[in-house]
């Protein structure tokens, strides 16, 4: 697409770094914050501290959290990696009765979070379950399993069929054939799919407001203390949650996105 | 899986489990959920406990009171807006990406992309300090000679949930348009290219009209997600900045009343799948498999 002229191409990067700008923004604002005090919206530069992340080690309250939201968010992700797997095998390659549930298992993710998280405050309501972190996991669960489904379904439609048949050929039986054959091929994927788990169940908030407990997740912490507004050293979390996020984003790129563009090509 | 060879006991036990579970987990812990709460929203409550006998009484309220079917409008009007804002800049933004080559290109949409997996919370609490009256925007109007002095027009009202909703909502737009223009054969551009076509002409004949499914997905895409949001509205909406999802949302809190709650809830729902519905419907590529 380069036909158009030079003075078009200029003005497309100009909207480009202005979005760019937009998007980082928001990010900017906590990080210069975690550095340097800010006061009446002047920024002090002539001063750069770390007192921050000392407040932040010494603030057990948040560090409780962020550890709930942590043991959460691995719950999920074994949960959600599992049974996506599972459904993705059992749905590959079967045409009865599969985008009916589908359907289903996308649901929650398409519906907006209040709606989902509603209907299942009120599922647990009726079933006489305690709000916890159980119903947290639950919610969160139900929420990302439509990612790993179908992250592992399209690696699965993406296998060759005759890697499963040559192993048939060779001899071995199905559950050999799975083992040394099909997982291998989804590891990529059903890790690929573990991380996005993770990072989403890492920032769910409007789900968790609704069926969560006494003991609440990051996010929601934060959400309730946004109210009377936050002490600095919840921009040194910030900070380091961003730095934690980009790591994650680039390790998920390299398990999703390489092998992806490799079968798009053949 | 279930092909030849199969038959191993343990192998049949397990693939008799994996069945149950296929059909189980979806069914019980989405569908019965769902189920059991739109039969909540033909319940009511008295003073404080829910009365199981079935009434339209909600859908009823919900139609006749003069407060929630503008408040209903508006949302829809507000989330709109927000999913054109949004497509006005997610488009140029993408188009630019097409015309990059190879790793930039990808490099620079992840770069786009990234802001989305950040602590929404976080991100509606640095735009609200943004907006505000202290905040940057003010500031740089008041140094651009644009304000006089700094003012309250863009926090705590309904600009305020417009602006962070479109801040918040951007890279769901981007990524559907991009996908939607790299799709687009680059033998097409070409032969336009040469039957004399202008770079203008090129673009408002061929890849304008072929983008159009990704910018109808995109629009899909951020108005669900727009709609559904209370946290927003409730953090910089203010007093005067109220939307659908707000007094939902307070149904289950301070006014205590699940059942009309849920009625509310499968108003939103119906919006909702409208929208899904026409944004699948004008977002599937046609024509482009050339």
């Amino acid at each position: 697409m380069n036909a158009l002229p030079r003075p078009s191409t200029i003005f497309l990067a100009a909207i480009t770094a202005l979005v760019a700008v937009l998007l980082y923004s928001p990010l900017f604002v906590p990080i210069v914050s975690s550095f340097f005090t800010i006061s009446h919206g002047n920024v002090d530069w002539s001063s750069p501290t770390l007192a921050t992340y000392v407040a932040l080690a010494e603030n057990h309250d948040i560090l409780a959290a962020l550890r709930t939201t942590l043991i959460v968010g691995v719950c999920t992700v074994i949960l959600s990696v599992v049974s996506g797997t599972l459904l993705a095998l059992y749905y590959h390659g079967r045409r009865s009765g599969r985008s009916f549930l589908q359907f289903i298992i996308f649901l929650p993710f398409l519906m907006p979070p209040i709606i989902s998280g509603l209907a299942l405050l009120i599922f647990f309501r009726e079933i006489h379950l305690e709000r916890s972190l159980l119903t947290v996991v639950i919610g969160h669960t139900v929420f990302v399993l439509a990612i790993v489904y179908r992250t592992v379904l399209m690696r699965l439609q993406s296998m060759s069929r005759t890697l499963v048949e040559a192993s048939y050929d060779l001899g071995a039986t199905g559950w050999q054939t799975f083992w040394r054959i099909i997982l291998p091929n989804l590891s990529s994927a059903m890790v690929g799919g573990a991380i996005l788990a993770f990072a989403l169940s890492f920032d769910e908030t409007m789900i968790t407001i609704l069926v969560t407990g006494t003991q609440s997740t990051l996010p929601v912490r934060l959400w309730a203390m946004m109210r009377l507004g936050f002490s600095p050293d919840i921009n040194a979390l910030v900070a380091l949650i961003l730095m934690f996020t980009v790591l994650l984003c680039v390790l998920a790129a390299r398990f999703l996105i390489p092998r992806q563009m490799a079968t798009e090509r053949t | 899986m279930s092909a030849a060879g199969s038959i191993h006991p343990r192998e049949r036990r397990l693939s008799l489990l994996v069945t149950v579970l296929a059909f189980a987990l979806p069914v019980i812990f989405v569908l019965v959920p769902l189920a059991i709460f739109l039969v909540y929203s033909f319940f009511s409550v008295d003073q404080g406990t829910i009365v199981y006998t079935p009434t339209l009484g909600n859908y009823v309220r919900f139609f006749t009171d003069p407060i929630f079917l503008p408040v209903f409008w508006n949302t829809i009007v507000l989330c709109v807006s927000v999913a054109v804002i949004c497509i006005l800049l997610a488009y140029p933004a993408a188009y630019f990406l097409t015309t990059l080559k190879g790793r930039w290109r990808y490099a620079l949409l992840m770069l786009l992309l990234v802001p989305l997996l950040m602590s929404y919370v976080i991100k509606i609490y640095a735009i609200r300090s943004i907006l505000g009256l202290n905040g940057f925007l003010n500031k740089a109007l008041v140094a651009l000679g644009i304000l006089q002095q700094p003012s309250n027009l863009f926090v705590f009202n309904m600009n305020a949930i417009l602006l962070t909703l479109s801040l918040l909502l951007i890279p769901f737009a981007i990524l559907p348009i991009f996908l939607s223009l790299e799709r687009i054969p680059q033998t097409l551009l070409r032969a336009s290219d040469d039957l004399g076509a202008s770079g203008w002409q090129t673009f408002l004949r061929i890849t304008l009209p072929l983008s159009l499914p990704g910018v109808a997905s995109a629009a899909s895409f951020v108005f669900v997600l727009a709609i559904g949001d209370f946290l927003t509205p409730q953090m910089v909406g203010g007093i005067s900045g109220f939307t659908f999802g707000r007094i939902l949302y307070s149904q289950f809190g301070t006014a205590y009343n699940w059942p009309f709650g849920a009625a509310l809830s499968v108003a939103l729902a119906i919006v909702v799948i409208c929208a899904i519905l026409v944004g699948e419907r004008f977002g599937r590529n046609r024509g482009t498999s050339i």
